[in-house]
């Protein structure tokens, strides 16, 4: 027997020891799904397998959110709405990076992440119990900001279509076709122990584009961000509309350049260069207005936002809003970096103001709960906490003494939707206007005007009586007369209503521009009736290299000329220079007494 | 008995002796650490139910210079893993692997791009448009075979990864196609620094090895258990490595992707390698790789001894682990 073992083989003495006794080691998480940042329009948190912005698991399994090298700038990962008897949430990155996260789940519900920086990037996890009737949504879901809210609630169905909208670019609001179908698919789902079917949040609405009747002054940029273009591999354009036809005259597509994410725009004094930040890039583009040439591009950092030239010598500044700076930069048409304001530790500005006379320029520090002021002679700053969630837009009024800040997520606990009032003068938050004080978040019923839930873009009309919001979830606009800093008006909107500027109406008074995400429409109100005159098509069905999302993805509005009295008055005072284009001359010439105001 | 029954059974007795000992060489740990051996070996590149791409061993066979096989396909987890399987090689092995590509739903080419050791043009890994020869890749039902020399001078664990699938310039290690290679020293020892003194170490003294990964903010690894005959044992993101008191352990940290890192063992010592440089902390960048022993507890006990990033961005992402090392 010994000789046999010993023919077959000399193997190690004694029994084999059990793995179990031996193995020490216990494994880390294995995610069972993966969403993979992209710069994708609707897809920007992408399941590998499939191309949706949403994964379903089972409680305990993990899943990977993971940034790629297909985004070209920093995000955060962050929860916005989660279970609210989730472990471990929420899941929070303090400052936008390219850092992945891995992270489990231990109850069923509803989870949606989105970016800091780009708020309406969306991914969800459904963590679905299969031993439930339904998709699992929860009971009782916790939103970022700290409230609580019944996934029965409106505000809560609220969300959960607006994140199949966002994240299905066939269910934009496309005004080439007569009705806007959203369609959503029969799938259960159990909301507190209800099942109800995800169609049920299904509705259809007519799609009706008119012009005003009375025309404006001049030319209107949109861009068209999620326009998706032969040649290129990033979307977007800036599509330029004729303020007197309401017609497209031409869009920058920026092909040789792969421009990325247009998302807001400014213009010199003479008109002659629009400066155009890639939000989703690190550049700041210039082009020619009139011929739409691109002449330069120059990296200015992380994710810029907006652009505004100081109006008092046409330099720029541009908001870093994946950093803690706004860059100084040349104007001109090849702008260099000349200087960056350092705006405060983790303040990702995102939409700033300069008072009309250049001495001062507000950020709204997307990050950091709070405004800050900076004096552009001596680039001193005062940071001002505010409480408001992620405020990331602000316009002032014509004296420069008011700022008001477009909250996104609110000031918690007590408002749900909020504008902040900043008194410049003393650099002080004077009051939070509450934007949604006639909205019942549990029942749906709105008794009033005041009805504007996530406000993005929030200008001061030229004549300083009001302050136009465009209000994401809601889809709508809402007014607030700056004499009573109360909503005065609300008017729909559309699908991610977000970019708002003001331009000239022909014959005097204002027209305030809107633009949305999730629509290939602009909107126009008339400031003297506070009513929409015109909604204006930005796809051109003509032009067949846009391969897809013709027109969608609205942000930055720049109205020209531009309506700021000052700003007017300077561009005027260059009237028969020969520094302006004839066309220019003729826009110029036809505002009025009210409008150009006194010197 | 006579003389010539003698005789015979002498050369009987002398020709069983000589068998087995000569089997009992060939199938010791301690033969198979022996160079000269030719690994044959398929590998698959799938897709784990995440989305995730992952490298499989299908088969490994270890063939002797004298003819013997063995096949350890059975050391390696049945299905794909990130990070793919560790293949150990000692100098003056050669690795004959195939390639198979079982990536569901895609077309693309996938490939076996390796450092550090040997390998003719054909066998790079890339696109015939980046190598000028052949598209050194795998397609589905067209698989691809490569030829990997560790020879004198390529000792050290070296990483792998895809090259072409998606993206001939980057490949998708990013996406999990990625595993490492020991080659094992042909002395069989290595310098570690163990109770305070800079000593030689023998491999087979070694009991555990741990594979740690640094790709982005999450460590992803592997255990190399040699009391279990050289078992691999996936241990998926940020995991806890275990080990007993005094035991010998030998990491391999290795980067991918493009973040920087620097790697922390609370605790514990080495040296840098090739120095008498005494360490705790070291840096990792893409691709780049360090190996060193410790004594599990040397000097400190057992505990649930951290490991982690040091750099507070991936700490604060959860780039960490526990070394828990038991009496």
């Amino acid at each position: 027997m010994c000789l046999a073992a010993f023919l077959v083989g000399c193997q190690q003495g004694g029994p084999k020891p059990k793995a179990e006794d031996i193995i020490l080691s216990k494994p880390g998480l294995m995610p069972s799904a993966i969403l993979e940042i992209t710069d994708e329009p609707g897809h920007w948190f992408k399941d590998p397998i499939d191309g949706d912005s949403l994964v379903v698991i089972k409680p305990g399994q993990a899943v990977m959110l993971k940034m790629t090298a297909e985004t070209r700038t920093e995000h955060t990962i962050t929860s916005l709405l989660w279970p609210s008897n989730a472990s471990g949430f929420p899941v929070d990155q303090e400052k936008p990076s390219s850092v992945s996260v891995t992270t489990a789940f231990d109850q069923p519900g509803l989870y949606v992440f989105t970016c800091k920086v780009h708020p309406y990037v969306f991914g969800a996890v459904v963590v679905d119990d299969p031993k439930t009737e339904g998709l699992d949504i929860g009971s009782e879901m916790q939103l970022v900001t700290g409230a609580k809210v019944p996934t029965t609630s409106d505000i809560a169905k609220k969300l959960l279509r607006t994140y199949f909208v966002a994240t299905t670019p066939a269910l934009w609001r496309d005004y080439s076709k007569p009705t806007w179908n959203v369609a959503l698919p029969d799938i259960p789902l159990n909301l507190a122990g209800n099942t109800i079917s995800l169609s049920a949040l299904s509705f259809s609405a007519p799609n009706k584009a008119f012009n005003p009747a009375v025309p404006g002054i001049g030319e209107v940029w949109v861009d068209t961000q999620f326009e998706i273009i032969d040649g290129k591999t990033k979307a977007g354009s800036a599509t330029q509309v004729d303020a007197t036809t309401w017609s497209i005259k031409k869009k920058v597509k920026g092909v040789d350049i792969n421009m990325n994410h247009p998302h807001n725009m400014w213009t010199d004094s003479q008109y002659k260069n629009i400066y155009q930040t890639e939000w989703f890039d690190k550049r700041l583009t210039t082009f020619d207005r009139e011929t739409g040439q691109v002449l330069s591009t120059v990296d200015v950092g992380e994710s810029p936002s907006h652009v505004l030239t100081r109006p008092t010598d046409d330099s720029l500044y541009v908001a870093i809003n994946a950093g803690e700076s706004v860059v100084k930069l040349s104007g001109g048409d090849r702008p260099s970096v000349l200087s960056a304001i350092n705006t405060g530790p983790h303040t990702s500005p995102h939409g700033h103001y300069i008072t009309e006379n250049g001495k001062l320029m507000v950020t709204p520090n997307a990050l950091a709960s709070s405004v800050s002021v900076v004096n552009l002679d001596s680039e001193e700053v005062v940071e001002i906490p505010t409480g408001g969630v992620i405020p990331i837009a602000v316009w002032g009024n014509p004296e420069g003494t008011r700022a008001y800040v477009a909250n996104l997520l609110g000031t918690p606990p007590a408002l749900l939707s909020s504008m902040s009032v900043i008194d410049l003068d003393k650099k002080i938050k004077i009051t939070d206007i509450n934007l949604a004080e006639d909205y019942n978040p549990i029942t749906g019923k709105v008794t009033g005007e005041a009805y504007g839930l996530l406000p993005i873009q929030t200008p001061v009309s030229p004549d300083g009586k009001y302050v136009v919001t465009a209000n994401t979830l809601s889809a709508s606009i809402t007014i607030v007369d700056t004499a009573s800093n109360k909503v005065v008006k609300s008017l729909p909107c559309e699908p991610g209503c977000h970019g708002a500027h003001f331009g000239l109406k022909k014959g005097g008074g204002y027209y305030a521009y809107v633009a949305s995400k999730f629509a290939n429409d602009l909107i126009i109100i008339d400031m003297d009736k506070l009513e929409i005159a015109g909604r204006v098509v930005l796809a051109d069905s003509n032009d067949s290299t846009i391969s897809a999302n013709n027109g969608m993805g609205g942000q930055g509005v720049l109205p020209l000329p531009l309506a700021e009295k000052s700003r007017l008055q300077r561009t005027r005072g260059l009237l028969g220079s020969g520094k302006l284009t004839p066309e220019v001359e003729r826009w110029l010439k036809q505002a009025t007494k009210s409008q150009i105001g006194g010197i | 008995m006579t003389k010539q029954v003698r005789k015979k059974r002498f050369w009987l007795l002398y020709i069983v002796m000589v068998f087995g000992l000569v089997n009992c060489l060939q199938s010791s740990p301690v033969w198979a650490m022996k160079s000269g051996e030719t690994h044959v070996i398929t590998l698959k590149a799938s897709n784990l139910p995440s989305g995730q791409l992952a490298y499989q061993m299908a088969s490994h066979k270890i063939k002797s210079k004298y003819g013997r096989i063995r096949d350890v396909t059975d050391r390696y987890p049945q299905g794909p893993t990130v990070p793919g399987p560790t293949i150990i090689m000692t100098e003056g092995d050669v690795a004959e692997i195939t390639l198979e590509h079982d990536i569901e739903g895609s077309t693309l080419p996938v490939s076996l791009h390796v450092h550090g050791v040997h390998y003719k043009i054909k066998d790079d890994g890339t696109v015939k448009a980046m190598n000028g020869i052949v598209d050194s890749a795998a397609f589905p039902g067209k698989p691809y075979t490569y030829r990997w020399e560790a020879a004198s001078g390529t000792a050290g664990t070296w990483p792998y990864h895809d090259h072409t699938f998606g993206n001939p310039m980057l490949g998708a290690e990013d996406k999990g196609l990625y595993g490492a290679v020991i080659v094992n020293p042909s002395s069989m020892e290595v310098t570690a620094l163990i109770d305070g003194e800079i000593v030689d170490v023998d491999l087979d003294d070694v009991k555990r090895e741990f594979v740690l990964w640094m790709h982005e903010t999450t460590f992803w690894g592997a255990e190399i258990n040699h009391i279990l005959d050289g078992q691999q044992i996936p241990l998926w993101s940020n995991p806890t490595i275990g080990a007993r008191l005094g035991e010998l352990i030998r990491f391999h940290v290795i980067g991918i992707g493009t973040a920087f890192h620097t790697f922390h063992l609370h605790g514990h010592r080495w040296l840098e390698h090739g120095t008498s440089s005494v360490v705790d902390t070291v840096n990792i960048g893409p691709i780049s790789r360090k190996t060193f022993v410790v004594e599990a507890g040397e000097g400190v006990g057992p505990g649930a001894w951290h490991y982690h990033c040091h750099v507070l961005q991936h700490m604060q992402s959860g780039m960490m682990g526990k070394f828990r090392v038991l009496e």
